[in-house]
């Protein structure tokens, strides 16, 4: 069921030095060079310790330090002394130490700083555990964060060798390349020489493509991920899953055999699958009634263990498929689905809009409603100017007029925008671009996209064909495309990208796509003439995604790497999904 | 070959001291050395020179000149001395001359006469004046011991890092030591002096009187005392003429000489080589010179002038007016090699060698017999070591020469010592040379190491001879080449007289990207010299952004260094400039400067946005962003406000700025807003409970669940709910309420603008089926089907379905049939079907 790879897929390099690394700075920091002894999650009140020392191990925003400064500033009314220590991670900022000189408590403080920036949160997957970079980057324009990409990347670079052949779209993906390079060129020397294990690495902004990211998951692990919230490779299933009155923490990784064989399908054939398993397992429980006594012995030391924990893991993973049945396979969520293919598909769009009106008078859920208008604005190149009105009335005043800043936060983004009255032109455009040369048709629209930055997906969407034909059913067992993630109903823009650039080695041909995109100035490529690639490192690509990344695209990647005997490997700032994009965006009452 | 040893003095049986010339001087002295202060650094150090004025009775008029020259007596510098009377030169470790002057000030000048610095010797030294000084080395550095007029002394162990240390007074001192000196034991510096026949050493808390182990009888009065350059040694000079010598701790004697000589000796110092037995030390009077150890005779030698000596590390450096002599005892090597009629192996592979040049089988004589003995490894190794430790070139050659002819005839002898020798002796050859003039000995230059040699050649500004050197020795860039090209750099940047434009070229011409240059520093120096044009030309060639940024800031750039921080691509450094900009320009100037840069604007947004809101207000106004004006007020709205009225006028602020900012939606959304908190407000008051920060939505929902459906009405008329959005909100919260009645009123009011469907659906929720049922009815054909499913009707549905023809419907049915109840409903389904297909 679940697809092998291909006998010659190159090896994964070996994260677990990563792992490693960061757990004994970590040791070291805090017991060495701090003498920690009791470890608290940095919450917003009063500490309760009655140690001599307080040492607060944070990332540098400035919310931290003023809670910081206010608990130093509580013990200094209570006429107690101890020490305080600040370890940022990844880095210190100037604005914190600013923060604290301005509380009145620098003094009080002696800081540190802990480089840590990449988690290898699975065989494939390294995250960098920062979710504000979405909002920093893409909202605030704040690009604190492109350093601290940059020295991950240099990270990787001295660990796993060079990487031969780069390529990356968006404005940070280009900005977080140079300064990169930058860094290696000041310590050059370390890597020169070293063979390369990582043969490509793909650098892609968030808001190329938005699209995907604000679809509804299907796939076992972005389901999983969009229902419980997946935290750091681990997710907690409460009652209903565990059919218990405890919950259960589990961590999702390849090592869990049954998940691993899972998380990459489509939800409707889960269920399958587990029931199978199920039934092969009990053969298995069933092979014992008729042995002799050594056979038993042999079972019993040998294979019992195993087939209890593959049984622990199944009963967790029906509960967990149980669960999202009884929530997605409402007749709600199946018309949620109808409405996004639509969407996708760019029809019935009067229809999908009442939909979404309905959704919003209804209560269903402020970031749902608030998703389906982002991918109707987006689909449509923003929402006619009055739908654009009357759709956010009605969000205001189902879920209170604070939104409102949400509202200028989206347009901001451009998730949620209002066609300028240039898009009507969309039509005489494209006739002019039959007209004249190409060149000239490129100026007219580069001077219709300063008006207001499109996303132009309808036609991305024609160009790259993303929404796959169908004829007849789309076998979800034997996925045919990438589409598979989502239904058969379209291909993950991001993913479509990356292999349309991989096929070519380079963006060529691609223009049109890229200034569809926005992106004519800011995709690059750069491929170093070394011969010293194996062939074997060749075939693995580091995609890295900046703003997030969503398991559905994941998982696409990964059956893209099965069919054309790739391995990928993802580095993402956060791992994403619509919600959590959406909730980055939101103004909520403090 | 003969006359070699002729300047070879035995001092008793083992040791032969010898004296060369190292330099005629032609420095046209025009005083004598007697009437100047005199210091000469030790490692072939420079000699400075101060005519002393104030030595004698009546103040000379004119002023005297304070002169430098290089070990070979060229001028480096020569300046008149304006300062207070000088008691005492000395150089420090860094090659720094120290004068100290009789106040107590002490003045630090470079190699060429430049003002480094000065600092005081403390005020207990300013009001007794100094009587003596000496300037003495240790491990840490240079240090300087200060005898005062109240005769006390004052000390600090290391002049770059300045502590003084007030040294115990000597019980019962009346007039000032006979003599004294510094010494340095256990890193600690304590200070040694005579009064009389007694000794008394001074630490930091005590002091001591102290007796030389085994001094000879009869001393009434120490007048010279000599510590060895290692201070492991000492020699005391009384006034018998009775040399006693010993360690430092005094508690051994090594060895005593009686010379008979009772007159004070002008210098005396030691003489010695590291790991050799012999001790002798050399003494001075005014015209004899006399070097004396462990033998029953001195070497005498007569001085035809006024001389100077400068103890070294393994001799004794003897200056003149015309002379620069290097006295020492000569190496083993050399004598085992030139010792007459020596048959050590060196000496006869020496020999071998000259007479294979001279085409004599006596070569191959002399070669077999070095073999037989098996001692041919350590000839070799014997010549190259006798090579470095001569003088003239040509010594030099002959010895290597012959190390490499016996090396033909050995297996595997390990080349590097050989090349090694080959190197440092072409090295040694070149700084040696007149115009360089620093006169080391083998030994001195590995105590010095290279990395201190080239220090000195950077001092002395020699940068190409420098650089040939590292290139010659092949030192890695960093340290070598890169090193002294920055120096270089530093200096030339101090070049007044060039042009800014000119200086910077050169400087990039040499430096072009060397590695391990750093511009900014060289930017540095330059503004040091007050060039700031200069230093931001240089800056330019750095190429790190991020390191041009602090000094721009320095020189007060700090709109260049903004733009280079941004460059740079780190957005702390960004801040850093920023919170500099913010206190330097007002907030005017800067708030235009930010709007020039966007990403520095955004980065001091974010900070205002958690720290200094009324900036970040006064930062929207400044730009006419009326948009975000609004969005700041409604936040302050909800965030900063307490009170309702403050939140209503937050809220009129913010509209107002929405239609400035021709935002209709927004506005018109915030007027809304401000009369929905006015109308919650009232109905707080009126009916209780709680109302304030409702949505809309919420509102009315709450009106109704607390049964005051005529307010709900007013208030939907009252801000226009839709029509839709008022039927789906009535009916979830009569159907929570489970007012079943008065649902079916309200259904029955006019024509349901959202179907009937959710009236079922919602029934359904509610676990009601009959009333539901009620609605089934009443759905629209469209959705009917879906109705009937919902309140369980399935034969009904499959009936809807089939009259329908809608093969969609039909298989939706189909799906709902479970089990042998609608099993017949299932058949009949079927049936529809193939009769459809059929048609």
């Amino acid at each position: 069921m679940a697809f092998p790879h291909r006998l010659d897929a190159p090896e994964l390099p070996d994260f677990s030095m990563l792992k490693r690394l960061a757990r004994d700075q970590l040791i070291y920091l805090l017991e060495q060079q701090h003498e920690v002894d009791k470890l608290y999650k940095v919450e917003n009140k009063p500490a309760v310790s009655s140690s001599e020392q307080l040492c607060f191990l944070v990332r540098p925003r400035i919310k931290n330090m003023r809670y910081v400064a206010s608990l130093v500033n509580a013990d200094k009314l209570a006429g107690r002394t101890r020490k305080y220590k600040v370890i940022f991670s990844p880095q210190k900022f100037h604005a914190c130490e600013m923060v604290l000189e301005e509380e009145g408590v620098y003094g009080d403080v002696s800081c540190d700083e802990w480089a840590f920036s990449l988690l290898p949160l699975d065989v494939d997957l390294l995250s960098m555990e920062l979710p504000e970079f979405f909002r920093d980057y893409f909202l605030e324009g704040d690009q604190r964060w492109i350093n601290t990409v940059a020295q991950a990347l240099h990270l990787l670079s001295t660990l796993y060798g060079p990487f031969p052949n780069c390529y990356g779209i968006g404005r940070c993906a280009k900005m977080s390349y140079e300064l990169w390079r930058t860094l290696e060129e000041e310590e050059d020397g370390e890597t020169k020489g070293r063979r390369p294990e990582i043969g490509h690495i793909f650098l892609l902004d968030r808001d190329v493509d938005f699209v995907t990211a604000l679809c509804s998951q299907v796939v076992y692990e972005g389901l999983v991920d969009d229902t419980f919230r997946i935290k750091c490779g681990s997710v907690d299933f409460g009652p209903e899953v565990t059919s218990s009155d405890r919950s259960l923490k589990v961590l999702l990784n390849a090592e869990d055999k049954v998940f691993n064989e899972i998380r990459n399908e489509h939800f409707s054939n889960v269920f399958g699958f587990l029931s199978q398993k199920a039934r092969n397992l009990q053969a298995q429980y069933d092979r014992r009634r008729g042995m002799d006594i050594k056979q038993m012995k042999n079972f019993v030391s040998q294979e019992l263990k195993g087939l209890k924990q593959e049984h622990r893991l199944l009963s967790v993973h029906i509960g967990a498929c149980e669960s999202i049945m009884k929530k997605k396979t409402k007749q709600d969520f199946q018309e949620l689905i109808k409405t996004e293919h639509a969407l996708l598909e760019g029809f019935n769009i009067r229809e999908s809009t009442s939909y979404i009106e309905e959704h919003i008078d209804r209560q269903v859920s402020p970031i749902e409603s608030l998703r389906l208008m982002c991918l109707l604005s987006i689909t449509e190149n923003g929402l006619i100017p009055k739908d654009y009105r009357s759709l956010k009335t009605q969000y205001l005043q189902s879920y209170g007029p604070e939104h409102l800043l949400t509202f200028s936060n989206l347009r901001r983004a451009g998730l949620l925008t209002e066609q300028a009255p240039g898009d009507t032109l969309t039509a005489v455009e494209s006739k002019v671009s039959k007209l004249v040369t190409d060149k000239a048709a490129g100026k007219i629209t580069d001077a219709f996209s300063s008006l207001a930055k499109r996303s132009n997906f309808r036609a991305i969407s024609k160009k790259l064909n993303l929404i796959p034909r169908v004829d007849g059913e789309y076998d979800l067992k034997v996925p045919r495309d990438m589409a598979y993630v989502f239904s058969g109903a379209y291909v993950p823009l991001s993913c479509r990208v990356i292999e349309q650039v991989l096929e070519r080695r380079s963006w060529q041909g691609l223009d049109e796509v890229l200034r569809l995109l926005n992106c004519s100035e800011l995709a690059f490529t750069d491929m170093t003439k070394e011969d010293k690639a194996s062939s074997e490192s060749l075939r693995l690509i580091l995609v890295v995604f900046l703003g997030g990344c969503t398991f559905s695209e994941i998982s696409a990647l990964r059956f893209l790497g099965r069919e054309k005997g790739y391995r990928f490997i993802f580095l993402t700032t956060a791992v994403t999904n619509s919600a959590r994009l959406m909730e980055a965006m939101s103004e909520v009452k403090a | 070959m003969d006359c070699y040893t002729a300047n070879w003095n035995p001092l008793g049986d083992s040791a032969f001291y010898r004296k060369y010339e190292l330099y005629s001087m032609d420095w046209d002295l025009k005083e004598e050395l007697r009437d100047c202060l005199v210091a000469a650094a030790p490692y072939g150090g420079p000699i400075a020179l101060l005519r002393n004025p104030w030595r004698k009775e009546k103040a000379a008029s004119v002023r005297p000149v304070l002169e430098i020259y290089s070990a070979s007596g060229l001028p480096l510098a020569s300046l008149l001395w304006k300062s207070g009377p000088v008691v005492s030169l000395g150089w420090s470790a860094e090659e720094e001359l120290l004068c100290v002057q009789e106040d107590g000030g002490v003045l630090v000048y470079g190699l060429h006469g430049d003002f480094r610095r000065h600092f005081s010797m403390g005020n207990e030294v300013l009001q007794n004046r100094v009587l003596d000084a000496r300037i003495f080395h240790t491990e840490f550095g240079s240090g300087v011991a200060i005898l005062t007029g109240a005769h006390r002394f004052t000390l600090s162990a290391n002049v770059s890092d300045l502590k003084l240390r007030r040294m115990p007074e000597v019980p019962g001192l009346q007039g000032a030591p006979t003599c004294w000196t510094a010494l340095c034991q256990d890193r600690v510096a304590h200070i040694l002096l005579a009064v009389g026949p007694d000794l008394y050493l001074l630490d930091q808390s005590a002091c001591s009187a102290v007796t030389p182990f085994g001094l000879a009888p009869g001393v009434s009065s120490f007048l010279q005392m000599a510590v060895s350059f290692t201070y492991r040694h000492l020699a005391l000079f009384t006034d018998t003429g009775y040399i006693w010598m010993g360690t430092a701790s005094l508690k051994e004697k090594l060895c005593e000489f009686n010379c008979n000589i009772r007159a004070p000796p002008k210098q005396m110092v030691w003489c010695s080589r590291p790991r050799s037995k012999e001790r002798a030390v050399v003494v001075a009077w005014e015209r004899r010179l006399m070097v004396v150890g462990d033998a029953p005779e001195s070497i005498q030698f007569v001085l035809d002038e006024d001389s100077y000596l400068v103890p070294e590390l393994d001799g004794v450096r003897i200056f003149s007016r015309s002379t620069h002599e290097f006295l020492h005892e000569v190496p083993v090597a050399s004598e085992e090699i030139f010792k007459i009629a020596s048959m050590a192996p060196g000496a006869l592979l020496l020999e071998a060698q000259k007479e294979y040049e001279k085409e004599s089988q006596k070569a191959d004589e002399y070669l077999r017999e070095i073999q037989e003995l098996g001692q041919l490894t350590q000839a070799v190794q014997q010549c190259i070591e006798a090579a470095g430790h001569e003088h003239r070139p040509d010594m030099q050659k002959s010895l290597l020469r012959a190390a490499s002819f016996g090396k033909c005839f050995l297996d595997r002898f390990p080349p590097d010592s050989f090349v090694r020798m080959c190197q440092d002796l072409r090295v040694l050859n070149a700084i040696r040379d007149y115009h360089i003039g620093i006169p080391l000995t083998y030994s001195q230059y590995k105590q010095l190491t290279i990395q201190v040699l080239l220090d000195r050649l950077v001092l002395r500004r020699l940068y190409p001879l420098a650089i040939q050197i590292c290139e010659y020795l092949r030192l890695p860039e960093v340290q070598g080449v890169s090193r002294i090209l920055a120096h270089w750099a530093c200096y030339k940047v101090q070049q007044k007289d060039v042009s800014d434009e000119d200086v910077a070229r050169a400087i990039n011409q040499k430096l072009g990207d060397t590695p391990g240059v750093s511009y900014s520093d060289i930017a540095a120096r330059a503004y040091g010299c007050g060039r700031t044009e200069l230093a931001i030309k240089l800056l330019e060639y750095e190429p790190r952004s991020g390191e041009q940024v602090p000094l721009l800031l320095k020189m007060k750039r700090s709109k260049l260094a903004l733009s280079k921080a941004i460059e740079s691509g780190d957005t702390d450094l960004v801040f850093t400039v920023l919170l500099h900009l913010k206190n330097e320009l007002n907030r005017g100037d800067f708030f235009m400067t930010l709007r020039n840069q966007p990403m520095a604007l955004s980065l001091y947004r974010q900070f205002c946005k958690h720290q200094e809101l009324e900036t970040l207000k006064d930062l929207y106004n400044q730009d006419d962003n009326h948009q975000e004006l609004g969005s700041f007020h409604i936040r302050a709205s909800y965030a900063a406000e307490e009170r309702i009225e403050g939140r209503v006028a937050a809220l009129q602020t913010a509209a107002d700025a929405f239609y400035k900012a021709k935002n209709e939606f927004a506005a018109k959304a915030t007027e809304d807003q401000m009369r929905l908190l006015r109308l919650q407000r009232r109905l707080e008051d009126e009916l209780g409970g709680r109302f304030l920060d409702l949505s809309l939505h919420d509102t009315v929902t709450t009106l109704i669940l607390g049964g005051h459906n005529k307010r709900a009405e007013q208030l939907a008329r009252d801000f226009r709910i839709p029509d839709k959005r008022l039927w789906w909100l009535k009916l979830t919260a009569l159907a929570d309420l489970e007012d079943w009645e008065e649902l079916e009123k309200f259904s029955k009011s006019k024509k349901s603008p959202i179907g009937y469907l959710p009236f079922v659906e919602i029934c359904m929720k509610q676990h009601n089926k009959y009333e539901a049922k009620k609605y089934a009815s009443r759905v629209g054909p469209e959705q009917k089907v879906k109705a009937l499913l919902l309140v369980g009707d399935v034969a009904q549905a499959a009936d809807v379905a089939i009259e329908h023809r809608n093969e969609a419907e039909l298989s939706l049915v189909l799906s709902h049939c479970t089990g042998a109840t609608d099993g017949a409903t299932a058949d009949k389904i079927q049936r529809a079907r193939a009769q459809a297909q059929k048609k």
